[in-house]
């Protein structure tokens, strides 16, 4: 090997000197996926759906977690709420950028997570910021029995430019959800304050019906104006490996938590 | 808390509405926007294209990256290349999913940030990693430059692709999202063609140069390969401040300097009218 060599100096392998954009050597990357952590399961507790509502909502939930503890093991995913609204209206009124809303409205869940691990620390939950989830997850749940994790993507400055308006698209369901994903885990379970997915919102709508199954695709397809969890997801459900299927349960009912842990069919599951 | 926020607009609705209420999100689209850094500009050195190729592409890049400190402000950003290559068709191998790829990419790619960091390091210039971009504007008054990796710090949450294994946000996007979060001035790609062609001049002798084309056109084409990543494309049609991108020829000296002049060298692909 020359020392001046003018053209690229390259590494053996089967993506060599390949356009890694191109759509032909793209599909050439297909194949088998192996789960990483195949008995987990992801539990996401909701921001304003659970955390704003305090102590009457959280701490029965936070028992019921406690109570499957010997049989599943979770990591707990934590959404932001009513206070993200808050800097949200804030930081449009700024004109700040959908990035610093991102990386803002990250702080707000991280205060949840670290909340819910203090309220689980006796039970031997520790709280993971993103570097150590990516590298020290495993490890911690082989030594706690349990862990608790910021919901919101670490994506911060380098949140995607929304479709319409300037709200960050990945909130704390499709950081939950990723991290379901890139894990393999058994299961992705939505911590909500409704009973699952319906036509139309039943808070308003009478004629509301419940949806209890439904693929992502057809749920993108009857363009509902409105969602329990963030569109997004149903996007990342599309092209799911491994984590195939999501369950919105509502989390203020109690029960519901263990049911879907116990794979019974409560709330709405949405799959590929 | 209401009342002594009176004065936010559209505060009520993001209180009480539903956040993926299309509404809610369609309110937001009449907000302002304020450019954070509006000076800066954003160079993306390739990582096969440039990097790969050692001193006889980087050395005179480097010089000229020195020449323009005085005129120009600038966030260099690394691509991965071969390595990275290497790894992903390892990792691919033996079953790993595409967020397992993304933190090995992320590696690569900060190693050539590491690399052109060395070669810039006695001007003083500082390599910097996501968590530290509070300090950016300092050094970028100070130095004019910095230097970071270009992959999004997306780690294991980054989301699958349509088709394959292969992170689809990596250094090219990362960089885009640099540019679009700081209102930069330029988006400056630096690679090894002079920019667009209709086919990949690589292989195809007969292919063209596009000097101009607009972002909605370029994807109507739906080609097999791209100059650039297509999410970078997908989120420049919805960008909110940048409005194009350069692509131009880091082998040919002069290159970089003329984009950063404002001048038309290599290709800008440009996102048509003004939608807001």
């Amino acid at each position: 090997m020359s020392l001046d060599r003018p053209s690229a100096q390259h590494v053996e392998s089967t993506l060599m000197r390949e356009s890694l954009v191109d759509k032909n050597v793209i599909a050439r990357t297909e194949g088998e996926v192996s789960s990483i952590l195949p008995d987990v399961n992801v539990i996401q507790i909701g921001g304003r759906s659970i955390m704003d509502r305090g102590r009457s909502a959280l701490l029965p939930l936070l028992e019921e977690i406690v109570a499957n503890q010997p049989k599943h093991r979770m990591i707990i995913g934590v959404g932001a709420g009513v206070r993200s609204r808050h800097i949200f209206s804030v930081g449009l009124d700024l004109g700040l950028p959908t990035g610093a809303l991102a990386a803002l409205s990250a702080k707000d869940a991280a205060q949840n997570a670290y909340m819910v691990s203090c309220l689980l620390a006796r039970h031997g939950f520790v709280y993971l910021e993103a570097p150590f989830v990516v590298q020290l997850l495993p490890a911690m749940l082989a030594a706690a029995r349990g862990a608790v994790f910021n919901g919101i993507p670490p994506y911060s400055l380098w949140e995607h430019p929304p479709k319409i308006g300037k709200l960050p698209p990945h909130g704390s369901d499709a950081g939950s959800y990723l991290v379901g994903e890139v894990y393999g885990v058994r299961s992705v379970i939505f911590l909500k304050d409704v009973d699952g997915l319906y036509s139309a919102d039943p808070k308003t709508d009478s004629q509301a019906e419940f949806i209890p199954e439904i693929r992502a695709q057809e749920l993108i397809d009857k363009k509902l104006l409105t969602l329990p969890i963030e569109p997004v997801v149903l996007e990342l459900l599309t092209r799911a490996k491994l984590a195939r299927g999501v369950r919105i349960v509502n989390g203020l009912t109690p029960g519901n938590l263990t049911r879907a842990l116990a794979g019974e069919p409560v709330g709405t599951l949405i799959r590929q | 808390m209401k009342n002594q926020n009176d004065g936010l607009p559209g505060l009520g609705q993001l209180l009480s509405g539903s956040l993926t209420d299309a509404s809610v999100q369609k309110a937001t689209e009449g907000a302002p926007d304020f450019a954070i850094l509006p000076w800066v500009n954003v160079v993306k050195i390739g990582g096969q294209s440039i990097m790969d190729r050692g001193r006889s592409a980087i050395y005179p890049l480097v010089e000229e990256i020195v020449a323009n400190l005085g005129q120009h402000k600038m966030i260099l950003g690394t691509g991965a290349g071969t390595r990275a290559r290497h790894i992903y068709s390892l990792a691919i191998d033996l079953g790993l999913p595409t967020g397992v790829l993304t933190v090995l990419g992320t590696a690569v790619a900060w190693q050539n940030a590491q690399m052109l960091h060395y070669l810039l390091a006695q001007h003083g210039i500082p390599f910097i990693e996501p968590e530290g971009f509070g300090t950016l504007p300092h050094y970028l008054m100070e130095r004019n430059a910095v230097v970071c990796q270009g992959m999004p710090p997306y780690k294991l949450w980054e989301p699958n692709p349509d088709s394959g294994r292969i992170p689809p946000q990596r250094t090219d996007t990362g960089c885009f999202l640099i540019a679009e979060v700081f209102g930069a001035r330029k988006m400056i790609y630096v690679k090894d063609e002079d920019g667009l062609f209709t086919a990949d001049p690589k292989k195809d002798p007969a292919a063209k140069h596009i000097p101009r084309i607009s972002v909605q056109e370029l994807l109507a084409r739906d080609l097999h390969d791209l100059i650039v990543e297509r999410a970078v494309l997908e989120f420049l049609e919805r960008a909110r401040n940048v409005r194009e991108i350069q692509f131009v020829n880091g082998l040919k000296p002069g290159q970089l300097t003329a984009a950063l002049n404002g001048e038309p060298v290599g290709t800008i692909i440009y996102r048509n009218g003004d939608a807001r």
